[in-house]
This record gives C-alpha cells, sequence and structure tokens, in this order.
C-alpha cells in the first residue's frame, strides 16, 4: 500500500506542485490589489476604461510628480461592473482592508453605496477641495447631508448631437433646435424625416434614459427629498413618456435592442443625430468619415412643465476615497489635478476628449478650440457652459429599482398600456422593492 | 478490435442510408459554426463594419491585434487563465474520479445517502455562496491569489456523479480477479481502472477546462489586481469603456477560444475512438 | 456471470467480495470486507471534505441571512422570521422568472437531449466519414466564451440583422421581426441560444458513454434483424440509462440555474419577460439596492426546487443494474 501511495502521490504532485507553485508566485498576497499601499508615497486606484479615466489619471500622476518626485500611482483597471461587485462582497463581507485608497464610481449608484454601505467611504470634510467649482448638480450625486464623498470627474452633460448636412438637406440650421420645446423639436425632425428620410433619434427600447434625462431637465426626479417615490404623481414624468410615445409613433425615434445596435446607428448612418451625455462624442467619432457633419446644441424643454429647462446629465462619475486607505494624500492627489489643476485638463482634452466638470477648465484656451468634428464648434467650452445649468436630480438610493420601474412602463406603454396605469404600476413595484 | 475489421470493408460505398443522417450532421453543423464564422471575420473588420453585420473578411487584423495587445497585457491574462484551468482539471480530475470510483464501487446504503446530499451541492446558486466563499478567503489572507480561484472549483458534485456514472459500466469481475491476484485497492484504481475509462477522464477534462477557463464571475470578484486578472475579465475590460471598438473585442474573444479549442482537439480522440470491445 | 448472481440474489453485498475467506476462523475487527468499506470512503474524503467547506458552510450561513432582512450590511433578524419567503409570493418580478426558467426548461431540455443523443450515435458510428471534423464543429459552441457568442447573437438577432434579413430573403417573412424587443420572441432566442451552445457540450457526454456500449449486443441485433432505429431505441438507449439520468439531472440544474444567458444575450429584456431566477437574484444582491436577505431567500427556494426534480428524476430513471 505505501508504495503505491508514494507513486500515486508522487504523480499527482509533479503535476500540480509546479502549476501551483507559479499560481501561488504570480497571483499570492504579494500582488497588493486590496489595503490600499502602506507606502506614504504610493496610492492604489480602481478605475476602468484606458482611453478616458486610466489615460486621465497617469497624465494627474505626471503632473503631481512635479511636485512630489517619489509619488507613484497604482491604477488597477476594473470595469465598472465589477468594481460594483467587489464593493458589495467587500462591505458585505466586512473585508474593507481590500479596499483600495481610492476609487471611481458611477454617479448614479454613488447615493446607493453612500446609503448602504456607509463604511466603504471616508468623506472629504478633512481636505481642501473646493467644491464650489463644481457644478451643484454633479456633487449632489455625492453629497449625503451636506457632505462631500465625491470628487466629479466626467461630464456627464446631455447634448444634442446632429448631422448639420442633414437637416441642411432639409432647410434648417442647428439654430433652429437650438432653446426651443419639444413641440417646435418634433416638427423640425418630421421635416428632416419628410425630406431626407432619417430619423434624428435612436435610443435602446425599453430603457430609461431618455425618459430620465427629460425628467431632469425639468428639475424633476423619480424621487422626492426623503427618498420617496414620486412616479404616480408626477406630471412631468406623464409628460415626458407622452413626448417619448410621439416620438416614436411618428418615426423620429428608432428604438434598438442593445447598445452595440444603437452605436450602429449612429456609426452607420442610420439616424442624423441623437441626445446623450456628451460622452456619447467618444463613440461617434468613431465613424471618422463622419468629420465635419456633427454639430451639438442643447436640449429642446418640456411644454407645460414649470421649471423646465434646456439642459440635463446622464451618468458621469466621481471619484471616492475609501475608508481604509491613505485618505490625506489620495484627497490632495485629487485636490491638485482633478480638482485643481487647468494644465491637468488641458492635456487630457485634446488626446481623449475627456470634458471635465471642473468649471475653472473652460476658461483656458484648449477648451476653446475649434473642433473640426464638429464643424469647427468650440464644443468643450460650450458643453461645460450647460453643465453649470443643469438642473438637480435625487437619485437615493433606489435608483436602479426607479429606472427599472420606468423601464418596465414606458416598454408597457408602446404596447398599448394606458400611461396612468403603467406609472401606476411602477410606482408599486419601486414600493414593493423598497419595502 | 473495430478499426481492423472495418478497414475490411468495403470503404466509399455510397448508400442512401446514410445520406439522411450526413444531412442532418450538416444542418447542425452549419448552425453551430456560423456564428463562429461571424466571430473569426469580425474580429478582421472595425467596429462599423461589425456592426453593420458584414459578412466577408476585412483587412483590420493587424491593427486590431495592436491594438489589443498595446491596451492590455493579453500574455499575463492568458497565463493566469491558463494556471488557473490546468490547475483545476488536474485536481478535479484526481479528486473526483477517486470520490465517483468509490461511490459506485463501494456502494452501501451510507454512501447513497452521502452521494444525494452532495449533489444537492450541485444545485445551490452560485450568487448565494459568493460573499460568504469571499469571507473565508478574505480571513485566511487568500484573496487576489489563483489559488483562490482553483480551491473552490476543484470537488464538484458534476463530476463526481459523471464517474461515478460511467464506473456502473465498468465490469467488476476484474476487480475481483485483481484482488484475489493481491493488488491493493488504490493501485487497482490506478492500473486498471484509470487507463480503461479514459475515455471519462478524457470527457472529464474537456469539461473541467472548458467550465474554468470561462469562469468570470467568481474571479472577478476574488481577484484584484491586473497582474492576475483573466481572460474574461480583460474581455469585461475592453467593454468597459465609453468608445468599444468591436472588431478589437471579437479579436480578444477569439483568442480567449483557442485554447478550449485545442484542448478539445487534443483529447477528442480519447472519448470518440468509435465502438471498441477493449474492455473485454 | 458471477457478478449478475451476486446482485440480481436477495441481500445486497459487497460487490467482488468473496463468499467467505474466513470460514472456520475468528474474523479480524478489520476484515477484508469492512476494510473495503473503509477504503471506499477514504476515497471519498478529499471530494465531500472540499464540496462541505466550498458549498454547504457558505449555505448554512445563507439559511441564516435568509431570516434577515435590512439594507446593505445592518441586518436584523425579521419579523416574524418567514418574512422573505412571504414577499416573494407578492413579487411579481420574481413569479415572472419562475415562469420563465421553466419555460425554457420544459421547451429546451428535452429537445437538446435528443439532438444530442442523436447526434452522438451518428457520429459513433465506425462508418462515418470526417468524424474529427463533425466532432469538432459541434463542440466550437461550448468552448467559445460568453461574451463572444452573446455579442454575435445579438448581432445576428437585431432588427436589421442577418436572422431577419435572411427569413425575408427567403420570403418566409415580410416584416422584421423586432426578436430581443417582445417577450415570446426573446425567450425564443435564449432558447436557441442554450440548444446552439450546450448540445455539443451533452454530446460529449454520450459518446463518451457509448464507447462502453457493448459491441456484441449491437451484433446479436443486428443479427435477429433488427432495423438500426430498433437497435437504437432497444439496445442502445438501455445501456446508456446512467449517462442519460446524469445529462438530464445537469441539464435541469443547469437550466434552473440558467445564469449566463439571461444576462447577455438579452439582459432579462424586455422588461424582465425572459429573466431567469438566478439573473434576478444577482440583480437583487449585486445590482440593485443589496438586500442579501431577501437574495439568501430566493437562493433556497431555487435550490429546493432543483432538489426536488433531481430527485424525481433519480428515482424514476436510476437503476442499479
Amino acid at each position: 500500500m505505501k508504495k503505491n501511495m508514494t507513486r500515486f502521490a508522487a504523480v499527482v504532485g509533479l503535476a500540480v506542485v509546479p502549476a501551483l507553485a507559479l499560481a501561488g508566485c504570480s497571483g499570492g498576497d504579494d500582488g497588493n490589489g486590496g489595503g490600499g499601499s502602506g507606502d506614504d508615497n504610493k496610492l492604489t486606484v480602481w478605475a476602468w476604461d484606458p482611453a478616458f479615466n486610466i489615460y486621465s489619471l497617469e497624465e494627474a500622476e505626471k503632473i503631481y510628480q512635479k511636485d512630489h518626485p517619489d509619488f507613484e500611482l497604482e491604477i488597477i483597471e476594473t470595469p465598472w461592473e465589477d468594481l460594483q461587485a467587489k464593493l458589495t462582497t467587500i462591505a458585505q463581507a466586512q473585508q474593507t482592508d481590500e479596499l483600495p485608497d481610492f476609487f471611481l464610481m458611477q454617479n448614479n449608484a454613488f447615493q446607493k453605496n453612500l446609503l448602504n454601505y456607509p463604511d466603504l467611504f471616508t468623506d472629504y470634510s478633512g481636505s481642501d477641495v473646493d467644491f464650489s467649482q463644481f457644478p451643484e448638480s454633479v456633487t449632489a450625486y455625492s453629497t449625503l447631508d451636506g457632505v462631500n464623498y465625491g470628487v466629479p470627474f466626467d461630464n456627464g452633460t446631455a447634448v444634442t448631437a446632429l448631422r448639420t448636412d442633414v437637416i441642411e438637406e432639409a432647410g434648417l440650421t442647428l439654430d433652429d433646435f437650438t432653446d426651443i420645446t419639444w413641440s417646435e423639436w418634433i416638427e423640425n425632425a418630421k421635416t428632416v424625416l419628410d425630406k431626407t428620410g432619417k430619423p434624428l433619434l435612436s435610443g435602446i427600447a425599453g430603457e430609461a434614459d431618455i425618459p430620465v434625462m427629460l425628467l431632469q431637465s425639468a428639475g424633476e426626479s423619480l424621487f422626492d427629498e426623503e427618498g420617496n417615490p414620486t412616479i404616480a404623481d408626477s406630471d412631468a414624468l406623464r409628460d415626458v413618456i407622452e413626448v417619448y410615445q410621439q416620438l416614436v409613433d411618428e418615426g423620429i425615434l428608432t428604438e434598438v435592442n442593445s447598445w452595440d445596435e444603437y452605436i450602429g446607428t449612429l456609426v452607420n448612418e442610420n439616424v442624423a443625430g441623437t441626445i446623450n451625455g456628451i460622452w456619447i462624442i467618444g463613440s461617434i467619432q468613431g465613424a471618422a468619415d463622419q468629420s465635419g457633419k456633427w454639430g451639438i446644441t442643447n436640449l429642446p424643454k418640456l411644454d407645460d412643465v414649470p421649471g423646465a429647462t434646456n439642459y440635463s446629465a446622464n451618468g458621469g462619475s466621481s471619484w471616492a476615497l475609501s475608508s481604509s486607505g491613505n485618505a490625506e494624500l489620495a484627497a490632495d492627489f485629487l485636490n491638485s489635478t482633478f480638482a485643481g489643476s487647468t494644465e491637468f485638463y488641458d492635456t487630457i482634452l485634446p488626446k481623449a476628449g475627456a470634458v471635465a466638470n471642473w468649471i475653472p477648465a473652460a476658461d483656458s484656451d484648449v477648451y476653446a478650440e475649434p473642433s473640426e468634428f464638429f464643424g469647427g464648434q468650440p464644443v468643450f467650452q460650450q458643453v461645460v457652459e450647460y453643465g453649470k445649468q443643469v438642473p438637480s436630480n435625487n437619485t437615493g438610493a433606489y435608483y436602479y429599482e426607479g429606472r427599472d420601474a420606468v423601464s418596465t412602463a414606458i416598454t408597457n406603454v408602446m404596447g398599448g398600456e394606458d400611461i396612468d396605469a403603467a406609472l401606476d404600476e411602477a410606482q408599486k413595484s419601486v414600493e414593493f422593492a423598497m419595502g | 478490435m473495430t478499426s481492423a475489421t472495418s478497414s475490411t470493408r468495403k470503404r466509399g460505398r455510397f448508400s442512401w442510408r446514410r445520406v439522411p443522417g450526413y444531412a442532418f450532421l450538416s444542418l447542425f453543423a452549419l448552425f453551430s459554426i456560423f456564428p463562429l464564422f461571424f466571430m473569426v471575420v469580425s474580429a478582421t473588420n472595425t467596429t462599423k463594419d461589425v456592426l453593420a453585420s458584414r459578412l466577408l473578411p476585412g483587412t483590420h487584423l493587424v491593427e486590431n491585434f495592436r491594438s489589443l495587445f498595446g491596451a492590455q497585457d493579453v500574455g499575463a491574462a492568458m497565463l493566469s487563465s491558463a494556471l488557473i484551468a490546468v490547475g483545476t482539471t488536474v485536481l478535479a480530475l484526481a479528486v473526483c474520479s477517486v470520490a465517483g470510483y468509490g461511490f459506485e464501487v463501494y456502494h452501501s446504503r451510507g454512501k447513497d445517502i452521502v452521494m444525494a446530499i452532495i449533489m444537492l451541492a450541485m444545485m445551490i446558486p452560485f450568487a448565494a455562496v459568493m460573499i460568504p466563499l469571499f469571507r473565508l478567503f478574505a480571513d485566511v489572507g487568500m484573496v487576489n491569489s489563483l489559488f483562490a480561484v482553483i480551491i473552490p472549483a476543484i470537488s464538484t458534485p458534476l463530476l463526481i456523479l459523471l464517474f461515478r456514472q460511467a464506473s456502473r459500466s465498468f465490469p467488476h469481475e476484474i476487480i475481483e480477479a485483481a484482488r484475489i491476484d493481491g493488488l491493493r485497492e488504490l493501485s487497482i484504481f490506478i492500473r486498471i481502472y484509470a487507463p480503461t475509462m479514459k475515455s471519462t477522464f478524457a470527457a472529464a477534462a474537456v469539461i473541467t477546462f472548458m467550465t474554468s477557463w470561462n469562469n468570470f464571475l467568481w474571479p472577478r470578484v476574488i481577484l484584484l489586481d491586473n497582474a492576475v486578472q483573466t481572460m474574461p475579465m480583460l474581455i469585461a475590460n475592453l467593454t468597459a469603456g465609453y468608445v468599444t471598438d468591436y472588431g478589437v473585442l471579437m479579436l480578444a474573444v477569439l483568442l480567449t477560444s483557442l485554447p478550449t479549442i485545442i484542448v478539445f482537439l487534443v483529447l477528442q480522440r480519447a472519448f470518440a475512438q468509435g465502438i471498441t470491445g477493449a474492455i473485454k | 456471470m458471477a457478478t449478475e448472481a451476486i446482485v440480481t440474489g436477495g441481500k445486497r453485498r459487497l460487490r467482488g467480495s468473496p463468499r467467505n475467506p474466513y470460514q472456520g476462523r475468528k474474523r479480524p475487527w478489520l476484515h477484508t470486507q469492512r476494510r473495503w468499506n473503509l477504503t471506499g470512503w477514504t476515497f471519498l474524503i478529499p471530494a465531500a471534505a472540499l464540496i462541505t467547506l466550498m458549498s454547504f458552510v457558505p449555505m448554512i450561513q445563507a439559511l441564516f441571512l435568509s431570516f434577515q432582512t435590512g439594507r446593505g450590511s445592518r441586518l436584523t433578524w425579521a419579523d416574524p422570521f418567514w418574512l422573505n419567503f412571504e414577499r416573494m409570493m407578492g413579487d411579481e418580478i420574481f413569479k415572472l422568472t419562475v415562469f420563465n426558467t421553466f419555460f425554457y426548461l420544459i421547451i429546451q431540455v428535452p429537445i437538446m437531449l435528443v439532438l444530442a443523443m442523436i447526434l452522438a450515435n451518428l457520429l459513433n458510428d465506425p462508418k462515418l466519414k470526417f468524424k474529427a471534423f463533425w466532432r469538432t464543429v459541434i463542440f466550437l459552441p461550448c468552448a467559445v466564451s460568453l461574451v463572444s457568442y452573446s455579442l454575435v447573437f445579438r448581432t445576428l438577432f437585431a432588427t436589421d440583422g442577418f436572422v431577419n434579413d435572411t427569413f425575408m430573403a427567403l420570403g418566409l417573412m415580410d416584416q422584421p421581426v423586432n426578436w430581443l424587443g417582445g417577450g415570446w420572441t426573446a425567450r425564443l432566442v435564449i432558447i436557441i441560444g442554450l440548444l446552439w451552445r450546450w448540445t455539443g457540450y451533452n454530446m460529449i457526454f454520450f459518446l463518451a458513454a457509448l464507447q462502453n456500449v457493448d459491441y456484441s449486443t449491437l451484433e446479436a441485433a443486428r443479427v435477429d434483424g433488427a432495423s438500426s432505429l430498433k437497435t437504437f431505441w432497444f439496445v442502445t438507449v438501455p445501456q446508456l440509462r446512467p449517462m442519460i439520468v446524469l445529462t438530464a439531472i445537469m441539464s435541469i440544474n443547469g437550466t434552473l440555474q440558467l445564469f449566463d444567458e439571461s444576462w447577455s444575450l438579452t439582459n432579462g429584456g424586455p422588461a424582465y419577460q425572459s429573466m431567469s431566477m438566478s439573473h434576478y437574484l444577482y440583480e437583487l444582491s449585486f445590482l440593485k439596492n443589496p438586500n442579501v436577505g431577501y437574495g439568501a431567500a430566493i437562493s433556497y427556494v431555487i435550490l429546493i426546487m432543483v432538489a426536488v426534480l433531481a430527485f424525481i428524476q433519480m428515482k424514476v430513471g436510476d437503476k442499479r443494474d
């Protein structure tokens, strides 16, 4: 028995031990993604998107190193979904030591994480960051009880992007689409559709992006300040859904079923415009042959809704300080770069198209550079201007549930259900999820 | 052996009875391969073409390669995935084959009950155990290590069940004979059972490798570092940005699929020999 | 044969054990049968220990969780303690996902298993040409990672995608179908995806099992004049029974726990109409407001459903012969 046992063990061991040894070496507790770094001059950060966020972090590191030559920034590329899953797992398992020094977070998810897992965060009250240099609507996402938990980064201000050559064919210009109401906008869009056959918008069916954007443009939200859902009683929301329905029924908005299809409609010229956060221009610019044919303007405002504006936002993200890392150093780093350096924003803008929320950045020449792709418009400056006028919205902890409920409501309305009934159902399902 | 006898039959003789079989196979093969064909073609195209469902290969392959390798550390991710998959497969085969053999050959009512309990484990949705598992590994300091990905995957009720069911057709008189010859239990397993059940081992190896390679829910929670991320995580990185280059994405996906295909090609002879009377 | 005599005899006894080697002498405590029994148990220990640690311990913890409520990490005991389960009864979305999952189970699993068996049988024929080619091609879908095939499928089933274009060109319909936009069609896309991906997987199991089919029985059937269909049904299939039970259990388990396809192909859409139970569970725990107590309760319900079905399957199908 012994002889065969040793032989068996030897065979298994020979195969497995090298593999595990290698595994232990390369992974190991040495590659410390978590727990911040004990080092005083080193920071670890979790963020996604190499072309945009990570690139910006690298440039910020260089700028900070001018005054702090020993500084090092370790960037760990983590897609947002993974990041959220990790945050949830870490918080539930109460292992906050595994957190990095700071991390990026979607604005829409900020309240949810703050309210449910306060143990993950450190606030900025001990730092020098001047939050008045950011638009209030954006800092609102990461503020709880008057305390700031996030430094806003990429800009989610919504714009209307239009194919200027197509609307010209219909005898219209970009000005005809600026500072108008939805009923006027729809008239113009119908003209374009009749004369050129191209719809002006596309969107993912059953997703709440567009409706919620329009709702925000009127300064309204899905929840009130106490966090109660205001879906069923919201006249503004009813208006919004009616507008959406009209857009689809008249053929002005093409509904598609997935993100890739949506991008496809833009890049393959099936539609002549879109309404979304400014970050969409990255995807639009992927169609290099359309350069010079696009223009940017603001959103139409809702008719009949008091408080309606031409401005809104969709998405965007902010930097959060983790509870177990070197919050002081991270806050200082962020203050000197993302919240304090025009040079930084000037560098990242041309290369990555990374538009900031930081208001002073817009005064620079770089921001005033006309964009060739957008027919010579200084789009970045425009967007920061728009950003100042965006109304805040209340997200609250149940924001995703609210958005989902609105998505379902829209799907049902497009399928023929009465708007009021659909909104009632949406309200009920959010209340169910909350309780 | 069959191959010897079949070569004495007349080869290449056309028979109408075979046509439905071939037709069915061709249809199913076409159904199976078309999406893959699309994937391969897309890896050579640009984003625009991919989104327009272009079916012809383009000229962007080299560019896509360059973008992919420039943006992500493909080598490291491949290595990670490979280590995890190989480690899991070897250990899983060792542990589960022994267990399945034990359940079947040393059958008893007690073991039946234990088997039923173990099968319950197979029915636990993974999302439910993710957080307690994370806490377990974090408590022993094994977060971010490849071990943490391998260990939960070693003992699967599925594999144990597979080996148990396959052992049902293993004739026990051979075990009797071996015992009479004086062999110990473990060496019966190693010398007689394992070589005979090659097809089962090969099938188990392919399945385990494939499952481990494509696994993404657990690694993305427990691995915190870019240096040890797996290929599926790398692919998630590619879609996480504001702008996705679909040609590069398809290329990455193609590269990710290759190792499993290779493993299959290598092992397929073992479980698909054609009918043999080898056991006799 | 000696083996049969042992098995069909009335008493249950360890196979392979001779009648009584200790005739006339006193049996030592560690006699042969007991030693074999113990060895058998030793074989099981590594596997069983790992499973206990990795699956059962977390699951017991989840049981406690399912009796707690609260948001995030602030959990308290539920009052009454079955509150989460009661809540489940009123959860419309949960009921929809249960319906969806069972729909997939009832439609897709039988089709897939039958297809896999037919394919395996076809591929097992020694006279078939290009075996390696067919095998590889049919297995390839499993080898492909999830992200890719979901992207490909979504592109193919898009409103202006390949499938619609082809069907219209063939004259089968004159309006493009919005596959992913309608409840039933989205479910259909998932079923097609499942068939595409998992038939090859199950085919491997059947192929492996077919290797162990006794060729002499097939020869005997042919000599007796049975057609190939009859041979298949009456001779091959009974010998495949253990493997059929295995694949059936695996498929039931896999489909009831369906996550990947619901998440990647349709994202549960439109409006939860194609979402599976596990996907909903994941959303509840990680995406929406985390309510882990409720999530744990749902996972128990899923577990019980799967266990009941598997138990029935085993009782009905699994015989030791």
